[in-house]
């Protein structure tokens, strides 16, 4: 029966081979260890305290869903397939070494068929890591995206694991040229080697000692890589996993944390270094820099001077300024003068949430983001477009600095008038939004949305001037104070009207209604494609004039990234008889339209393909798409812009889901 | 240390449509809200700017009006340090010249070394606050002001002239200045701020002498603009007018 021998081939006259390998791999792992504490000890001195130790059975399952499984990882095929064949094959080797030690030390059970199993096991996960180095090498060193950093430090890392790999299977098939033993071909890798080392005639007696020095190279490579890894490229294999273990649970992620308040009780406006949490400088040190982020950005993307991979390891690189110079300890560094995390760069973003869906580590980058906001704000650092847009929302409850008696104005062409929710019971209140109200060219869709609710006799009302703007995007300037003031006077106007269910068509408001505000008691929040759907499930709403165009679905991010909303609006588009084809970028993979985050009230900026004009190229990109539908108030005028800066306007027309339902009614 | 005293009125906001009251000499005020005068907080920003470059004590006086605090706390978050509240003015305005002695009882006794106020205010008949406090604090005068700095007991004022020159003169201190424009466009201030400032400041409360309110000036009818015979008033909501405005040009070959 074939049975694992013990350091086969190594001399045993200076005693056991074990205490050459434990000791070198427990002074290797001592290091590891001393220099991983010297680097994460600095999280917690830097950083402002913050607890992440709640909720363990949840961290625990995190923990093997993204660093073990690694959901994250496998969004991206090539990426994926390549890191999965890399780490998995480590995973196993890391096991196999495992169990050799329990088989050797504690019980023995690698013998028949199991050992021939283990080893069959092993040699097929040295085939899938030289697959995924080969699919790295390529990569890296070929098609070298841009999203990546070239730095020797992941060539190094590349070269260790190859060496570690290369030398392990080596030394194994040296040993099964020699021993030749009955399962030798359950290592089919090996095997095929070792045939090769038999072809060269070599003697027992060199072929032994061949084996010796390799196997020696392995171990002394294994111990370096350890040694290592906390100054190399390999960090993450630590840093990954604590980081994706201490992510934040506690708020969905359409729900932004409150202004902080320090020691003294005062409010904390993140600009300095030390003002972040342990946790956003953690985040600094445990980016991969796989430039996932980067690519998917849609402010990179249009060439504004935010990349959230640059942004994240800004913080790395101050952290690591701090490291350099112990002595002074200022750890008060201020975080904007870093150009990575300049003024320019924190207003960029349109807090699409594309960065967060796809980190495969779990960053948090639109939180820090928004914290230095907060203090750009306090400090006045806004450029004068969004100051109007403040101005105007703290004197009149909307961007558009009109009356609050003018939000209704639209509604003058309706007899009987709509209800005001605020007089009467309604049993639909619907929250109309900004754009909806003010904007005259939006000011159609929103008759029609009402029309259509007219139609099928739903009881619905507005607040009229009750109804101030949400505060969603107030939120996400960073304006907290202007945000808490519109929350206070919406839950008043709310709390004056009597309704089963809030209905808005805008998504923004949507997201902060459902994530953010402090209702006394849960209610029902629904975006209108929801209702809609629920109204032609129920045949409330009946369509006699089935469309038959060709479009495509714009998914907002706030009803689709941020709260998980995708078929209810596809639903809809179906059953209006519209065939539906998808953009490449679908669903949590959609294109910003660019509005987000406020970047609606500021100065473009240096912009060179604004996020809608390349999702218009997308859309024209299908075939034979005639509408471009959307579903968020502020997507037609940016589209509709869009559709004209690129000049498609023969190609494509943009429509809103409401638009389709009057024509197919 | 330099004192520095701002004048800042609540004046009508033109965001609401305004409507003439039944009496057909004056704005009905029921239905409107009031705003900060736009040339009073340039006057504001000036003197926080002043204030932030050498040093200064800001005090803000304000006639009383419905959220006239709210005003003052943002002054105060802005920089301001010291808020007043001028109490006892009835539903009529007072005339110039008596809320200008009421000022000037109180100014005197703060021994500033420069008064700024917005240079005009659109709801004010006689436009002479400014002028008529100097007069009375007998202090130099100087209106249309657009950026002021101070230098030992002078202050240099820039003012511009119609044609695009600029004037850079030297005054005296103490003096009135009517603010035109700040140097900076006025600061934004987080309603955060304001908040604490609310929990933090205080604003004294000052009660004002008997005020005047007729003047020699008698408003005689109040009403919006008739539409003259040369004018051709396009009707229709916003795409019909556009439409029209476009059919318009096209006619006249611009288009
Ligand atoms: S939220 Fe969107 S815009 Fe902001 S950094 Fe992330 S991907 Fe870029
Ligand atoms: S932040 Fe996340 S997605 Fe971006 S580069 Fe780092 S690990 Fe990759």
């Amino acid at each position: 029966m074939p049975e694992r021998i013990d350091y086969w081939g190594i001399p045993h006259q200076w005693g056991s081979p074990s205490i050459l390998v434990y000791s070198v791999m427990f002074l290797a792992g001592a290091i590891l260890i001393f220099r991983f504490y010297l680097r994460a000890r600095l999280w917690w001195k830097v950083g402002r305290p913050e607890s992440r130790w709640n909720k363990l059975h949840i961290r625990l399952y995190n923990l093997i869903k993204y660093s073990i499984v690694q959901t994250r990882v496998l969004r991206q095929k090539y990426p994926g397939i390549m890191h999965i064949a890399l780490a998995w094959s480590f995973f196993i080797f890391f096991l196999g070494t495992a169990l050799a030690t329990i088989d050797s030390h504690f019980f023995k059970f690698l013998n028949g068929t199991v050992f021939s199993l283990y080893k069959l096991t092993l040699d097929l996960f040295t085939v899938v890591f030289i697959v995924g180095a080969i699919l790295a090498i390529y990569r890296r060193y070929v098609t070298k995206p841009e999203r990546l950093t070239y730095q020797p430090q992941f060539t190094w890392s590349l070269i260790l694991l190859t060496v570690i790999v290369f030398s392990g299977i080596t030394t194994e098939s040296l040993r099964l040229a020699v021993e030749q033993p009955i399962n030798g071909v359950w290592s089919p890798l090996g095997w095929l080697i070792a045939q090769a080392f038999l072809f060269t005639g070599a003697s027992e007696m060199t072929l032994t000692n061949w084996h010796l020095g390799i196997w020696l190279g392995h171990l002394l490579t294994a111990a370096f890589t350890v040694i290592t890894l906390p100054v190399g490229s390999l960090l993450h294999i630590l840093t990954g996993p604590v980081n994706i273990f201490f992510s934040e649970l506690d708020r969905p992620m359409g729900q932004l944390p409150p202004t902080p308040t320090g020691r003294d009780g005062q409010p904390v406006y993140v600009s300095m270094l030390n003002e972040l949490t342990w946790k956003q400088i953690l985040n600094g040190d445990a980016c991969t820099e796989c430039g996932r982020c980067q690519d998917i950005c849609p402010a990179y993307g249009a060439g504004l001077p935010l990349n959230p991979k640059d942004l994240i390891l800004g913080i790395r690189e101050m952290l690591e300024e701090t490291k350099a110079s112990p002595k002074e300890n200022r750890y008060d560094r201020s975080l904007l003068e870093n150009p990575k995390l300049s003024k320019e760069v924190m207003w960029s973003c349109t807090t699409c949430a594309a960065c967060i869906t796809e980190c495969p580590i779990l960053v948090e980058h639109i939180d820090t983001i928004i914290e230095i906001r907060r203090h750009l704000v306090i400090e006045g650092m806004i450029d004068s477009e969004l100051q109007d847009a403040l101005t105007n929302l703290g004197q009149y409850g909307n961007s558009f600095g009109q009356s609050p008696r003018k939000r209704a104005q639209w509604t003058q062409e309706f007899d009987p008038p709509i209800k005001d929710a605020t007089r009467e019971p309604v049993k639909y209140l619907w929250f109309v939004g900004d754009y909806a109200s003010y904007n005259p060219a939006l000011a159609e869709m929103t008759t029609k949305t009402a029309t259509v609710f007219n139609q099928v006799g739903l009881d619905f009302g507005v607040m009229y001037k009750g109804e101030n703007h949400s505060g969603n995007d107030v939120r996400r300037v960073g304006e907290e104070g202007l945000y808490e003031m519109l929350v206070e006077k919406n839950l008043s106007a709310l709390d004056r009207c009597q309704y089963q269910t809030i209905i808005t068509t805008d998504p923004h408001t949507y997201n902060t209604l459902v994530n953010e505000y402090p209702f006394p008691e849960p209610q029902t929040i629904l975006h209108y494609s929801e209702l809609l759907a629920q109204l032609i499930r129920d045949g409330r709403l009946q369509f006699s004039n089935p469309l038959n165009y060709r479009v495509t679905f714009h998914d907002p991010c706030y009803l689709g990234r941020y709260n998980g909303v995708y078929d209810a609006p596809r639903f809809v588009i179906k059953s209006t008889g519209c065939e539906l084809v998808e953009m490449p970028r679908n669903r949590d993979l959609a294109l910003c339209c660019g509005a987000g985050g406020g970047r609606i009230w500021m100065e473009e900026g240096n912009i060179q393909e604004r996020p809608s004009e390349s999702r218009i190229r997308e859309a024209v990109k299908l075939d034979g798409i005639e509408h471009f539908i959307v579903s968020c108030p502020k997507d037609i005028t940016m589209y509709q812009d869009a559709v004209k800066t690129t000049g498609h306007e023969a190609d494509i027309s943009v429509k809103d889901l409401i638009e389709l339902v009057v024509e197919a009614l | 240390m330099t004192e520095i005293v701002v004048i800042a009125r609540l004046v009508p906001d033109l965001v609401e449509e305004l409507e003439i009251a039944p009496s057909g000499t004056a704005l009905d005020l029921s239905w409107l809200r009031v705003i900060i005068n736009e040339f009073d907080n340039h006057a504001i920003e000036q003197a926080i700017i002043l204030k932030e470059r050498s040093g200064a004590t800001v005090t803000i006086i304000s006639p009383e009006a419905e959220g006239v605090e709210d005003m003052l706390f943002t002054t105060a978050a802005k920089g301001a340090d010291r808020l007043i509240k001028l109490t006892g003015i009835g539903e009529e305005k007072p005339t110039n010249l008596s809320l200008a002695q009421t000022l000037a009882t109180m100014i005197k006794e703060m021994n500033p070394d420069l008064v700024l106020n917005g240079v005009q205010a659109h709801d004010d008949i006689t436009g002479d606050l400014a002028p008529q406090l100097a007069q009375l604090l007998d202090m130099p005068y100087v209106g249309y002001i657009s950026g002021v700095s101070l230098d030992g007991g002078k202050a240099k004022a820039y003012k511009e002239y119609p044609g695009g020159i600029l004037a850079e003169m030297e005054i005296n201190l103490p003096a009135v200045l009517g603010i035109q424009s700040s140097e900076e466009p006025p600061r934004y201030v987080a309603i955060s701020k304001v908040r604490q400032m609310m929990n933090s400041t205080s604003i004294e409360e000052i009660q004002s002498s008997e005020l005047e309110t007729e003047s020699g000036v008698v408003i005689k009818r109040m009403y919006l603009p008739e539409a003259a015979e040369r004018a051709e008033m396009l009707e229709g909501d916003e795409k019909e007018v556009a439409t029209k405005i476009t059919s318009i040009l096209q006619d006249l070959g611009l288009l």
